[in-house]
């Protein structure tokens, strides 16, 4: 792999500037003007392409050599090279580049220093002896050009990130590398960083997660969907996101499938090494916190000693409420891929690691809403509790292996065997001053609640997957895949203490005093994990028979999992022991006790229905057709037919109900996927598919765990989601990884989940809940263009989704018949919770395969979405564009050598947060002392988070 | 040569299937949902459990062993003199109809046998049975269908154990939810006159929502570190009046709009002449109350209330604020041994109680002129000691640290003749009557305000206790 890598195989289209057809034309404006110099003297030009692909080889080497004097010069991005002020003489000229044989020699005379010779399109050959079947045919599989021919080729819509766009992108995540897809948005942690993917407005439920084509579990407490930041992003061969499902994949997938291509066994002796350091510079305004993770305990106390004993203060430790600044510490990583082929290169062996140890943390003010609202100045008026802020300090500590092996029998049977893992460490210390606004608070007088919190998680991803190709007869082919997964996540003793200060204000907004005390003080020991362990097996047989001379390929297979899940919850809280409040002093002093005691026994707190196990058994089975309908148009279709069938068991007695429950359902799923060749070039597809979300166990099983601001509880009685998707794109590839997409989709899904805030057992206990909505409508036109002139290119996308589902909201109003306060309700229609109308991405990209350089400036834009729904009409939770600048770079030291750098977010740009509202509803706070806001505003700024410049800089050494 | 038709049949096959299959598509889900057993009728014989009904004869002991419910449709009537020993940490879940009909003569008590009452003064929490014995009862806990609960003469000892797995779901709660009575009907009538509670770790009595009429009661050792006694919240109505508290953790009483449910009407409390001693020992100044609250678009009215020695004043909250525009009140009484209480008659924090000139002592003796009622700022010397109401039986300034005293043992908190409270009260604040007055199945008694303040009456009226 070459530092020059991204841009290999790009190349310039000038000769095709005069061609007439307007898509043609369009680019060739868009890409504005063309690097042209006039010839000066003794030059020789030409260019180079790959004799599968016919796509330009960016990077190769060229060397002209006239008996005495040898120069050397690379392919540029357009695929041309030049050789300048030659003297005179005659030259022979050898194009030589890693995987390809090099070229025979070119004799070229060059008659004076005036003239300028061109030789032709030279075409490179694959080095790969008779093995085409091992070949990963065509091209360098690593290259953006070779996907820009998949995407091309493909049968439905998708786009795919190359490892070579992957490496250079700023991005040490599959998360964060995602929103550089079209149509992707990313969801971020508390720390900034990218977790989950929204594609195209559909949240994280709606879209899938595949290694290598398999499904794989999560190891989220509640959801399906798998945490993007786990995957290093230079573990991947590519990335892909499939937008409209075929038969044969899988369907719960309404947004898209993101498919992560592992590194696969190269066919030469491959050995790339990387190390880099880098800091946030967040941690030069304040210190990292770090804890003691040696006491929390492993298991509860109700795990060691079983539910009925009655836990008290001496069962827990304190260790982890003892911080430590740790001031600019380094952030490393380091990864290390070995692989060849033996045995005639019958055998392939690629094994990869990855290490990455991140010290990551925000700032965060947050405004919390209060559960209810007033009647003054306008209904259902914003009521708002606390101001909260908050300082995450979070290392990140991961390892990832990966290793597949394959094996050639012959040129129709290879077996392959891939093992990934990843194991994730997680420390995170949350500081939070929580001062009360509103109720306890004044002018005067503030209350503060002081928190400390000590989370450590530990995540682990195992999937080995055994994979056999056969091909039966010239036009049969069998492929089958035995898969096991599973994914942990487990929260031992996350621990939390907080103590009340009231803080007194001179009157002129100085604090003037503050008294510590015990007043409605508790300390917390949760334990939590979950397991999601998968068998799976899968078969796919192909036949294509040749009908009245036309190739009809007929596939047919399916696919049985059987999925286990394992779910533990334990939740300790601890109060002061004593009558009357106290002067807090330290938490190591404190006298503690579980009131009532029985809340300390097992009984209490961990026989609860957040104990759980469930089983999915998915069956399936799909038949698809494709065929040329008429001489350009290609129709793929057919249809997908999943049971499901899932079954929970809580450690409930009798009398509660929904202790257990069983549900099951089958989906038809049919699709059909038109692809009409307009041109060699260009593509017109129109596709049609139906596909389903799945709800995560989590929210199934009538679970009840305390969340940030209401109680989150499960639905056992939540439905499925089904969807029908169309899809309409424009594709031109006027070559190399040049490429123009336009397209559109609509899409209409039956029973959405949505999230709502419901009343269960008095105003306490406000409960937040997933529940099926009746439809939802998400309709976008998508645009991605991306060009590549001389040195530059320029990758851009934009899409617009506009989506629309109507749901219950509850109101607050005087009645002047009733003379009183009432409660009411009412519908409300918006987006989707998380979807964006506008989403783009632009990267500018410069590469000098001479001196070895390259650099990318990525910028991405997510326009205003909803981050939280709210039950109260007009008071959703809006996150405010956010846009986000990254630079990366990467230059060649010496011929295996190379330094890089990811330099991420740039402008120090914040994510924040806001509730549209009535001006006089901000006039009030704002009278009231409401931070951040801003006076005649129709919006209260209800989060700023802040996470500053990082960087990351390091050596690469491939060979 | 019939491989031709495979693609149009495949075609066809996708128009069936999208056609027909849709029923297939629906989600079967078959959750485990719990019957309880019919309701047995109760017996002395042996320890109850599960679905109890019937009548508790008078003057019989009753064990309860585990958890006990009575079922929507049936009713567990309670006569006089009846007593309930409860083991096991057990409670009682009410989704029918529960009524205690003790008598001054022949009261019901629902206790823990073998815990005794600890008068001591200054016991430290950890040693008191009250909140921290392991042997701790449910309480009743009457879920969101129950429409009565009645409660005449009747002791509640030693309730606050957490509800814990089974009892908690079954009332609409978390296992950790501990309070000693709980109604949350708001179609629903609680009522509860001339009783006792003795103990508890969280509030006392929680009124999600429901019609109320919480007459003459008396409330020792109520709530643990924190916690309210009478906590009502959105959708209740009702009237508080002549209850006598003792060492509250926050609030005595407390009322709320919050979470007024579709439907249910806007919180409106009335209270008047309760007596509150040694409240809020539990509280901070500027955060919550020590005797009465009113919050959160809560109306109503307050007043001929007392407060001897609490953290802090009479409550009206600005922020969320109360429905002050129908909130009336006066005729509140405050007395305090320290100039820290005293400073803390009008409290800081979001407040807006207005000092009334009927309120003693008289607030034009201790204000200054421009006083800011929203962030109250004066020198409460001048009152500190001052208008000691003079209790038959309770000396003050109290020998005792402050709220250290959290019962009434021997001492006897009615007035002497000569007392300050005597003929102060105002007579004019209407009850507001919203359940069914009947000697069973509703209210004995709607005790109109009385002249003297607070709890005890010098004509003998008032809370009979």
């Amino acid at each position: 792999m070459k530092a020059i890598s991204l841009f290999k195989e790009i190349c310039c289209i000038k000769p095709k500037f005069i061609m007439p057809t307007s898509p043609h034309k369009l680019l060739s404006l868009l890409g504005g003007i063309c690097f042209s110099l006039p010839a000066l003297a003794g030059t020789i030009k030409g260019k180079v392409s790959d004799a599968k692909t016919h796509e330009p080889v960016v990077g190769a080497i060229v060397e002209a050599e006239n008996g005495n004097a040898k120069y050397k010069t690379l392919v540029n991005l357009d695929g041309g090279f030049v050789f300048r002020d030659l003297p005179e003489g005659s030259y022979g000229i050898r194009i030589k580049y890693i995987g390809y044989k090099t070229s025979e020699e070119f004799k070229v005379v060059l008659k004076n220093v005036k003239a300028t010779e061109t030789i032709g399109n030279i075409e490179l050959k694959d080095d790969v002896r008779e093995l085409n079947s091992v070949n990963v045919t065509g091209g360098n599989i690593h290259s953006d050009s070779y996907v820009r021919g998949m995407e091309k080729n493909a049968d439905m819509v998708q786009n795919i990130l190359s490892e070579k766009a992957i490496q250079l992108l700023p991005d040490v995540t599959v998360a964060n590398a995602l929103q550089r897809v079209s149509g992707v948005t990313i969801q971020r942690d508390n720390s900034g960083e990218g977790r989950y993917a929204i594609i195209r407005g559909m949240a994280q439920r709606y879209n899938n997660t595949l290694v290598n084509g398999v499904k794989i579990p999560s190891p989220d407490d509640k959801y399906r969907f798998v945490p993007m930041d786990l995957f290093p992003s230079d573990m991947l061969e590519r990335l892909e996101v499939i937008k409209a499902l075929t038969p044969g994949m899988e369907g719960d997938a309404i947004g898209g499938t993101m498919n992560l291509v592992m590194k696969s066994a190269p066919d030469h002796f491959l050995f790339n090494a990387n190390v880099a350091g880098g800091y946030s510079t967040l941690f030069s305004n304040r210190p990292f916190s770090a804890f003691d993770h040696g006491g929390m305990g492993k298991s509860s106390p109700a795990e060691i000693r079983g539910n009925n004993y009655t836990a008290t203060a001496a069962d827990f430790s304190l260790d982890q409420f003892h911080y430590s600044d740790k001031s600019a510490p380094v952030n490393s990583t380091a990864g290390l891929t070995i692989g060849d082929r033996f045995f005639n290169k019958k055998l392939g062996v690629i094994v990869a690691g990855s290490y990455q140890n991140f010290f990551r943390g925000s700032n965060t003010q947050t405004i919390i809403p209060s559960a209810n609202t007033n009647i003054v100045p306008v209904p259902t008026a914003l009521l708002i509790t606390d101001v909260l802020d908050r300082r995450y300090s979070t290392q990140t500590n991961r390892i990832a292996l990966h290793n597949k092996i394959d094996y050639v029998f012959n040129d129709r049977n290879r077996i392959s065997l891939y093992n990934f893992y990843v194991h994730q460490n997680e420390y995170q210390t949350r500081y939070t001053n929580d001062t009360t606004f509103g109720t306890n608070s004044s002018a005067v007088q503030k209350s503060v609640d002081v928190e400390f919190r000590s989370r450590w998680q530990v995540q682990d991803i195992y999937n080995a997957t055994l994979h056999g190709e056969h091909q039966l007869s010239r036009n049969v082919k069998f492929d089958w895949s035995g898969v096991y997964s599973i994914a942990k996540s487990k929260v031992p003793d996350m621990s939390t203490y907080d103590f009340n200060s009231n803080v007194h204000f001179d009157g002129h907004g100085n604090a003037s005093g503050a008294d510590s005390s015990t007043y409605g003080m508790s300390v917390g020991h949760t334990w939590q994990r979950n397991s999601d362990r998968d068998w799976a097996g899968y078969a796919n047989i192909a036949y294509k028979p040749s009908i009245f001379g036309q190739e009809v390929a007929l596939q047919g297979g399916g696919l049985y999992r059987y999925k286990t899940r394992d779910n533990y919850y334990n939740d300790y809280s601890l109060k002061p022991f004593y009558g009357t409040t106290q002067v807090f002093h330290t938490i190591d002093t404190l006298s503690l006790a579980f009131n009532p005691t029985q809340n300390g026994s097992g009984s209490v707190s961990a026989l609860t229905a957040n104990n759980y196990t469930a089983h999915e058994k998915i069956t399936a089975g799909y038949v698809q057709a494709k065929f040329m309908l008429l001489p350009l148009l290609q129709v793929l279709g057919g249809v997908r037919v999943e049971n499901t069938q899932q079954d929970y068991t809580t450690v409930m007695p009798a009398e509660f109900s929904g202790r257990s429950g069983t549900i099951h359902y089958t989906d038809v799923l049919p699709s059909v996927h038109l692809k009409y060749l307009l041109r060699t070039n260009q593509n017109i597809r129109l596709s049609y598919f139906k596909s389903i979300s799945r709800p995560g166990f989590g929210e199934i099983d009538p679970y009840s765990v305390p969340g940030e601001q209401f109680t989150e509880i499960g639905n056992p009685h939540l439905k499925h989601v089904r969807a029908d998707n169309i899809d309409l794109r424009y594709e031109l590839f006027p070559g190399g990884a040049d490429q123009l997409l336009l397209g559109g989709f609509y899409k209409q899904l039956q029973n959405p989940i949505e999230y709502f805030v419901i009343n269960r057992g008095g105003p306490s206990n406000l409960n937040i809940q997933a529940q099926n909505t009746d439809k939802a409508t998400n309709f976008g036109f998508e645009a991605v263009y991306t060009r590549y002139i001389g040195k530059f290119g320029i990758s851009a996308n934009y899409t617009y989704t506009h989506s629309e589902v109507t749901t219950p909201k509850t109101t607050k109003y005087y009645d002047k018949v009733l003379t009183q306060t009432q409660t009411g309700t009412t519908t409300q229609t918006r987006p989707l919770q998380g979807q964006a109308n506008h989403v783009g991405n632009a990267s500018l990209l410069y590469k000098n395969p001479k001196i070895g350089l390259d650099m990318q400036v990525a910028f991405s834009y997510t326009g205003d979405r909803i981050m939280q729904v709210s039950a109260w009409y007009g008071l959703d939770i809006w996150q405010k564009p956010y846009t986000q600048l990254d630079f990366s770079l990467e230059k060649s030291l010496s011929k295996h050598f190379y330094f890089y750098t990811k330099v991420n977010n740039l402008t120090n740009s914040a994510a924040r947060l806001y509730i549209k509202v009535d001006p006089t509803v901000l006039d009030n706070f704002i009278t009231q002392g409401l931070p951040n806001q801003k006076a005649g505003s129709n919006v209260v700024n209800m989060q700023k988070e802040i996470v500053y410049l990082s960087f990351l800089g390091g050596f690469k050494y491939k060979l | 040569m019939r491989k031709i038709f495979i693609p149009a049949i495949m075609i066809l096959t996708v128009l069936v299937f999208m056609t027909g299959c849709k029923k297939w598509a629906d989600d079967q889900a078959d959750i485990y949902e719990f019957k309880p057993a019919p309701g047995q009728a109760v017996s002395d014989a042996a320890p109850l459990c599960g679905s109890i009904k019937g009548v508790m004869l008078s003057g019989k002991t009753y064990t309860i062993g585990c958890d006990v419910y009575v079922n929507g449709g049936d009713t567990l009537l309670i006569e006089p003199g009846v007593t309930i020993n409860v083991t096991n940490n057990a409670g009682i879940a009410v989704r029918g109809i529960l009524v205690s009909l003790g008598t001054k003569a022949n009261p019901v008590t629902m206790t823990v046998p073998g815990l005794l009452k600890d008068n001591t003064p200054g016991l430290a929490y950890a040693a008191d049975s009250a909140h921290s014995s392991n042997r701790l009862w449910k309480g009743i806990a009457c879920d969101t269908s129950c429409p009565m609960l009645v409660l005449k003469w009747t002791h509640i000892e030693f309730a606050g154990s957490s509800y814990g797995k089974t009892f908690g779901p079954a009332v609409q709660q978390k296992s950790t939810t501990s309070f000693n009575l709980l109604f949350q009907n708001p179609n629903g009538a609680f009522i509860m006159e001339d009783s006792w509670i003795w103990g508890g770790t969280d509030d006392c009595i929680r009124v999600s929502n429901g019609r109320i009429h919480i007459f003459r009661n008396t409330f020792e050792k109520c709530g643990g570190t924190g916690g309210d006694i009478v906590n009502v919240k959105g959708g209740t109505t009702g009237t508080m009046a002549y209850n006598f508290f003792i060492g509250s953790a926050y609030n005595g009483q407390k009322a709320s709009n919050k979470g007024q449910p579709i439907g249910a009407p806007q919180t409106n409390v009335v209270m008047y002449n309760s007596t509150f001693v040694n409240g809020g020992r539990g509280v901070v100044p500027g955060q919550r109350g020590s005797t009465t609250n009113f919050e959160e678009g809560a109306r109503g009215a307050f007043y001929n209330n007392v407060a001897v020695n609490c953290r802090v004043g009479y409550r009206v909250v600005n922020n969320p604020a109360a429905d002050t525009a129908n909130l009336s009140y006066g005729n509140n009484y405050q007395y305090a041994d320290s100039l820290v209480i005293a400073n803390n008659f009008f409290t800081s924090g979001t407040v807006c109680t207005r000092p009334q000139p009927t309120d003693l002592p008289n607030p034009a003796s201790y204000l200054p002129a421009n006083f800011d009622y929203t962030n109250p700022k004066y020198d409460g010397t001048p009152v500190v000691q001052k208008l000691n109401p003079m209790f038959v039986n309770y000396p003050l300034p109290s020998p005792y640290s402050p709220w250290g005293l959290t019962s009434i043992g021997t001492y006897n908190f009615h007035i002497q003749p000569g007392s300050p409270l005597v003929g102060k009260g105002y007579t004019g604040v209407h009850p507001l009557v919203t359940v069914p007055l009947a000697s069973v199945y509703g209210a004995s008694e709607v005790t109109p305000p009385g002249v003297d303040l607070g709890c005890f009456q010098v004509n003998g009226s008032g809370n009979q206790h």
